[in-house]
């Protein structure tokens, strides 16, 4: 069985006459690379237990079912993010549960190596590169933003504790309470410092070690980031961060990354997705109904397109069972926007939904005209991902993870059969989208056969009992789609 | 949190007591008391506008409020556009987290041409505020007491300021913001939930002009170090002592120490007050 890639990555280094590129694509926990002369790369190398222990044929129950994700190591981590370097010499990657940071290359031999892993304190949600490669800049959890060198050098290592950020205070090694009974007064703070003091005597709780590493707090938000995006114009640098809440920030780029230059405001919703398809232009979308259009360095809302209406006018034509489709449609978030490098006069963006299986194609229509829908793609299943080979000046491939485990449609229900194909591919010419057979035959690897055998280990392919498995489908959809848990419930503790 | 229902109809039916006019009663704490910390993480059913434009500050400043012109020409420049009527000036003071609103009604007699506005996440604690604020503007009139302050330019919203502020205010916007004994968060876990911090000043310098100041007070010690060692790393402030301040001619540090209910507590205790003050400087230059 194989599972589908929660996010992928493309580059192209078009020459005169032909044209190179490389398809990489995160599946579980491990990176795999397959590049358009064949060589494919596979990371960790080290094999799983092969199922060679098991006969072949025992019978298993559906196929689709069988759904496992990681190693059977102590610490599952799974990636949640890929980017590629602007030079296109580094992949940036995250895995989720240990919280980290990895840089990637590919070797002379076009096989992925591992050149740093970085724990961060708190989950990365987001990565950026600045446009000179030195910089990743990490948006996390928590809300903050962390400057990191993407060449890690230990020589770097930060000798001495740093001074306080964010959320490191300095280390409580001479632990002391924070006040006396004599500086406090009032009874609430009172009771938080007997406790505290309570605390103090039965010894030092021990605070967590400060990263080593070199790293910087540049910016933060009370609220959970969801997507960063750096950005030069001319000589000024900026970034741009959103999060849970409706913000959209626009700050200074390093070294001035403290001032706020300032916001994009109009969204109802969570904000999930930023993108920069040309200088000064800033497309946003979440879990509102509209994809918002900015003059961004000047805090201006130039457009918006309904989104919503799009995904609801494609479901309709998907499915007779009308019964949850409003429902739906109302959930609709916006989980992904990706330019897509000029073929024509016309600006042009695609964009995926989350749990829709088909992905949008919009023409922005620039300061002329308001965005209108170009195509909608059908998939064979939900779109995960999208990445992007510009194959010469006229024409471009969009390679779309698919997802093969669930139902078109659903982010909850299991195909009774795995789907055909978790990749597929398109080309634009002038403004059409095709299906495209040359390139996705050159991705037969990537599509079929990347860790087709290594998601059953020969110890779990032995659990039958449901529950296990229950547990693995939701930690396979917690790994696909996360971003409608981001809605907002209010009034639950108010 | 409104409080439990049987506090919250007792607080109406005391409410419906308090009269209007010029014989409004001024209310009382005890009926609009709360648990003292809510988080500034959770998604309260807060209400806020999208931006600063959106905010409705007739409703909070009616003597304000912009006389629309007779011939219906909308000739309205140089004041704010509100979705509601413009006001004629701009809320220019916040005191965040400012409780029960001592601070408020003290700087208000004393900065009579400056829009205050207080900010406050706790919903009854707001209400109070904003009750006596209603009582204290209805027992003024001009004819019977025209020499007292008739508290038209003071105000108070629910907010979660950590979040929102830039919500409320536009860049450069205010010349003054108080930080009066902030909650302290002891714990270290907690950290994050304190309203001072690095990357919360950058929110703070955002909203205020330059030369703009931020006023803080606390009793507890190791919040005011804190709350200097963020300020401080902050390139947009250095800090300003109490002394030079007054030398400006600038009031509030006193009325800061005296005023708020904190400030009071502490003083009945004798405790320590701890003042430090940071002035917003200008941008560097960008290239
Ligand atoms: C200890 S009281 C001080 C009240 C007043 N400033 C004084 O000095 O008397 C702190 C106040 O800040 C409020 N607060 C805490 N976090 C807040 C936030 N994020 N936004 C607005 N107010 C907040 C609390 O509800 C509380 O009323």
């Amino acid at each position: 069985m194989t599972l589908p890639f929660q996010c992928i990555e493309a580059y192209s280094l078009p020459t005169e006459r032909s044209c190179e590129w490389a398809v990489f694509g995160v599946c579980g926990s491990r990176l795999v690379v397959q590049t358009s002369s064949g060589v494919t790369s596979t990371w960790p190398t080290e094999q799983y237990p092969t199922r060679s222990t098991e006969p072949a044929d025992e019978p298993e129950g559906p196929p689709g079912k069988r759904v496992k994700l990681s190693p059977p190591a102590d610490q599952i981590m799974n990636f949640s993010c890929l980017t590629l370097s602007n030079g296109k010499e580094h992949i940036v990657a995250i895995t989720a549960e240990d919280k980290c940071i990895r840089v990637f290359r590919l070797d002379s031999e076009n096989q992925l190596q591992q050149l740093s892993q970085r724990c961060m304190a708190r989950r990365p949600c987001a990565l950026a590169i600045t446009s000179d490669d030195s910089t990743i800049l990490c948006a996390d959890k928590f809300g903050d933003v962390y400057s990191l060198p993407l060449q890690y050098t230990p020589e770097d290592d930060m000798t001495e504790t740093p001074i306080p950020e964010e959320s490191e205070t300095p280390a409580e090694k001479d632990y002391k309470p924070a006040a006396s009974v004599l500086t406090v007064h009032s009874g609430r703070n009172r009771k938080v410092l007997e406790e505290q003091m309570k605390q103090a005597s039965k010894g030092v709780k021990k605070s967590k070690e400060p990263l080593k590493f070199k790293h910087e707090l540049l910016l933060g938000h009370v609220s959970m980031l969801t997507d960063i995006a750096y950005a030069r114009i001319d000589e000024r640098s900026y970034i741009l961060t959103a999060d849970r809440d409706e913000h959209i920030r626009v700050s200074r780029g390093p070294p001035q990354a403290h001032i706020i230059e300032g916001f994009c405001q109009g969204h109802d919703e969570f904000v999930t997705k930023l993108c920069l398809p040309t200088p000064g232009v800033l497309v946003s979308g979440g879990g509102d109904p509209h994809l918002y259009i900015w003059d961004w360095v000047n805090s201006r809302l130039l457009n918006k397109f309904c989104i919503r209406d799009a995904v609801s006018a494609f479901m309709k034509t998907l499915t007779e069972d009308k019964s949850n489709l409003e429902d739906k449609i109302s959930k609709t978030v916006v989980s992904g926007i990706w330019n897509v490098p000029a073929t024509s006069t016309q600006d042009v963006i695609l964009v995926a939904c989350e749990g829709v299986p088909a992905v949008f194609s919009i023409s922005l229509g620039g300061t002329n005209g308001p965005p209108v829908l170009g195509q909608t793609i059908p998939l064979t299943g939900n779109a995960l991902d999208v990445g992007i080979i510009s194959q010469n000046k006229e024409f471009c491939t969009a390679i779309v993870s698919i997802d093969n485990i669930h139902k078109p449609g659903s982010t909850t229900e299991i195909r009774e059969d795995e789907g055909p194909n978790r990749l597929q591919c398109f080309s634009c010419k002038g403004n059409e989208w095709h299906e495209d057979s040359d390139v996705m035959a050159k991705l037969e690897w990537l599509n079929r056969r990347a860790l087709g055998d290594e998601g059953d280990s020969g110890t779990d392919s032995k659990v039958t009992s449901q529950s296990p498995r229950r547990a693995d489908e939701k930690a396979l959809r917690d790994i696909l789609y996360g971003m409608e848990n981001l809605r907002k419930r209010p009034g639950a503790e108010d | 949190m409104p409080g439990e229902p049987a506090k919250r109809t007792k607080r109406e039916e005391y409410k419906s007591t308090l009269g209007e006019g010029q014989d409004a009663q001024l209310p009382k704490k005890k009926f609009y008391r709360q648990r003292a910390h809510a988080n500034p993480f959770s998604d309260h059913s807060l209400t806020y506008p999208k931006c600063p434009a959106d905010m409705d500050w007739a409703s909070l400043y009616p003597a304000y409020v912009v006389e629309e012109p007779q011939d219906g020409s909308h000739d309205q420049k140089e004041i704010s556009e509100g979705k509601g009527n413009a006001i004629t000036k701009q809320v220019e003071i916040a005191d965040i987290g400012c409780g029960f609103g001592g601070l408020l009604f003290a700087l208000a007699p004393k900065l009579p041409d400056t829009l205050i506005l207080g900010m406050e996440i706790r919903t009854s604690v707001t209400e109070y505020v904003q009750d006596k604020v209603r009582a204290l503007r209805a027992q003024h009139t001009p004819t019977t007491n025209a020499s007292t302050h008739d508290f038209q330019n003071v105000s108070c919203i629910r907010a979660n300021t950590m979040k929102f502020l830039p919500n409320f205010f536009t860049r450069a916007q205010l010349s003054k913001i108080f930080l009066c004994f902030p909650d302290p968060h002891f714990k270290q876990r907690k950290h994050k939930a304190r309203i001072v911090s690095y990357t919360l000043a950058s929110e703070y310098a955002y909203v205020l002009r330059p030369g703009g100041i931020v006023y803080t007070i606390t009793d507890v010690e190791d919040l005011h170090n804190w709350m200097v060692g963020h300020f401080e790393k902050h390139p947009s402030f250095e800090m300003v002592g109490e002394e030079e301040l007054e030398k400006e001619g600038d009031v509030c540090v006193g009325i800061m120490r005296k005023e708020t209910e904190e400030g009071k507590k502490v003083e009945r205790n004798k405790g320590m007050k701890f003042v430090a003050c940071f002035r917003r400087a200008e941008d560097p230059p960008w290239p």
